[in-house]
């Protein structure tokens, strides 16, 4: 079964679109990423063009999102004051990335500052998230005391989180229970969605380990305030790739939303059954593979030296 | 197919009579309509000639900018390096001849760039060698090539008695939209004996071309509606699956 996609001008395959969006919808509704990460590449490699690719999965994130947002809204697990927060630095920090991108494109050194991206944040995130989760789960099956493992956290760490607490405009989020400057939140969003607008990608993947272990959030509101921000951030790239680019391809994100949707809420569900340290498991080892596939293309020698590209 | 066997019948009869034009020639169409279902198409040209000679039959679609860069290697990282933009070359090209082989070097055949390996790409700027360009632009067909967007096929040309020819005009699922020309030369030696031209145009129809347009023309109301189609059906796949599911 073949639709011809009047953007991206080529045919592709219905039913392998539609599993697509669902397993990214899937990604997003367990773990709070919006798994740009995985449907992007893959895009890419049944042909649809980089540009078409990046702005369709952007559009396909917004309705993932909105699907487990809602999802994680019914079970009250969603922080909206902190998401707010992360919402405005998100816009600056992805409205400044853009600027970066551009830059980068023209000296056409982008695909070398996002691989290389991919590789320090993915790698230190999920084999930090790895160790971290590991440690917790030997110190429950071995019944450890929580106060012998909290020593074995590196000093540096606890300062730097002690210097954090000492920043000022500080405010109470009740639904996480946390006090926290406000300055914390809104620069680790604009550093984040610098990033996110650099490597073409929602940024839950960042966003997850961030809140957990610098706002130090709960796990259980975590992915919901997650997807809260990733709305936004995705809605507004949608947006203005469409205006500046034209390369929204409406038919491919329809296929894909539809099926995402879908996924997001068969995720949501099967995210509430497993426990939260087996779920940060999952998820390193899953960032952890993306990270090693990237790893490798930055070493090994491409199957063709040459890159043809068309011009507008 | 029996259409355009009468048509060809006509045209050999026509072809006779008409002893002033040595060659003449055909398609089954003029017109690719890509819609929602298109997946590539072939399109029949046949003909008849009156003179002896080779006869080479070119298609060429819309030009475009292409950007080639080759791969260099820094600390065992690979990055971009050297980049040539070759303006305004040819997105399809497709060569069918009753030559031998594709290799037949001659003046004439250069001249009207008739031939892969007599294409002139030109480089948009010139700061590079004439090696380092060739290399670059065999690349370009290569991959053009591999895209089955350039082919060459000698010997192509079916031969249904001495005077009438078909040949299998194919396009692929990939091409881009525009004018394309498809080229009739007869050849004897290095003389031009007869040329046609005739044009195809490839479009984009029904749904596919209005949203296509829409991008363009209404950029603010697409960029809109994309976002909102997608928090709508994020909605409701979520409420339909409360509703019908589970919580």
């Amino acid at each position: 079964m073949q639709i011809y996609l009047p953007i991206a001008e080529i045919p592709v395959n219905i039913l392998l679109i539609l599993a697509l969006g669902l397993a990214t919808g899937f990604l997003a509704g367990m773990f709070g990423i919006g798994g740009g990460f995985l449907a992007t590449p893959f895009l890419m490699f049944i042909g649809v063009s980089p540009a078409v690719a990046v702005a369709t999965s952007s559009n396909q994130i917004v309705a993932a999102s909105a699907s487990g947002l809602l999802a994680h809204l019914r079970k009250g697990s969603v922080d909206i004051k902190m998401g707010l927060f992360l919402m405005i630095g998100g816009f600056i920090g992805s409205t400044l990335g853009v600027s970066i991108f551009r830059l980068l494109q023209k000296s056409g050194q982008i695909d070398l500052v996002v691989g290389i991206n991919y590789v320090i944040f993915l790698g230190s995130i999920s084999i930090l998230m790895l160790i971290d989760s590991v440690k917790t789960t030997l110190a429950n099956k071995y019944n450890l005391s929580l106060e012998a493992r909290k020593k074995e956290q590196s000093t540096w760490f606890k300062s730097f989180l002690l210097s954090l607490d000492k920043l000022p405009y500080k405010i109470y989020f009740p639904k996480s229970e946390i006090t926290i400057s406000t300055l914390v939140p809104i620069i680790l969003s604009v550093g984040i969605g610098i990033l996110v607008a650099l490597m073409g990608i929602g940024g839950g993947f960042l966003m997850i380990p961030a809140m957990i272990y610098i706002l130090r959030m709960p796990s259980s509101v975590v992915v919901g305030t997650s997807l809260f921000q990733i709305i936004f951030i995705a809605s507004n790239t949608t947006f203005l790739q469409a205006i500046s680019n034209h390369t929204v391809d409406i038919v491919l994100a329809f296929l894909m939303v539809v099926s995402s949707s879908i996924g997001a809420q068969i995720g949501t569900r099967v995210g509430y059954k497993i426990d939260a340290n087996k779920m940060r498991i999952f998820l390193s080892l899953l960032l952890l593979a993306v990270c090693s596939k990237m790893f490798l293309n930055l070493f090994t020698t491409p199957e063709s030296l040459y890159v043809i590209e068309i011009l507008k | 197919m029996k259409k355009i066997f009468i048509v060809l019948l006509l045209l050999l009869t026509h072809a006779n009579s008409a002893s002033a034009r040595s060659i003449i020639s055909g398609i089954s169409t003029n017109e690719i309509n890509i819609d929602t279902s298109f997946n590539g198409t072939d399109i029949l040209l046949f003909g008849a000639k009156g003179d002896a000679g080779n006869i080479v039959v070119a298609v060429r679609g819309p030009k475009k900018n292409f950007l080639v860069t080759k791969k260099q290697k820094l600390l065992g990282i690979w990055y971009n390096g050297k980049r040539i933009k070759f303006k305004e070359s040819f997105s399809y090209y497709s060569l069918f001849s009753t030559f031998n082989d594709d290799k037949v070097t001659n003046q004439l055949l250069s001249e009207l760039e008739l031939g892969t390996n007599n294409l002139k790409f030109m480089a948009s700027d010139n700061n590079f060698s004439e090696d380092q360009k060739n290399e670059f632009q065999l690349q370009l067909i290569n991959k053009l090539e591999k895209d089955n967007l350039y082919s060459s096929g000698a010997n192509k040309i079916e031969f249904l008695d001495e005077t009438l020819f078909k040949v299998m005009l194919h396009f692929p699922k990939n091409i881009a939209r525009g004018v394309y020309t498809v080229e009739i030369y007869l050849i004897n030696e290095n003389d031009l004996v007869s040329f046609q031209s005739i044009p195809i145009y490839v479009n984009q129809i029904g749904v596919s071309a209005t949203i296509s347009d829409q991008s363009r023309q209404q950029p603010l109301l697409y960029g809109l509606l994309s976002v909102i189609m997608a928090l709508i059906i994020g909605w409701l796949a979520n409420y339909l699956f409360v509703r019908f599911v589970a919580k």
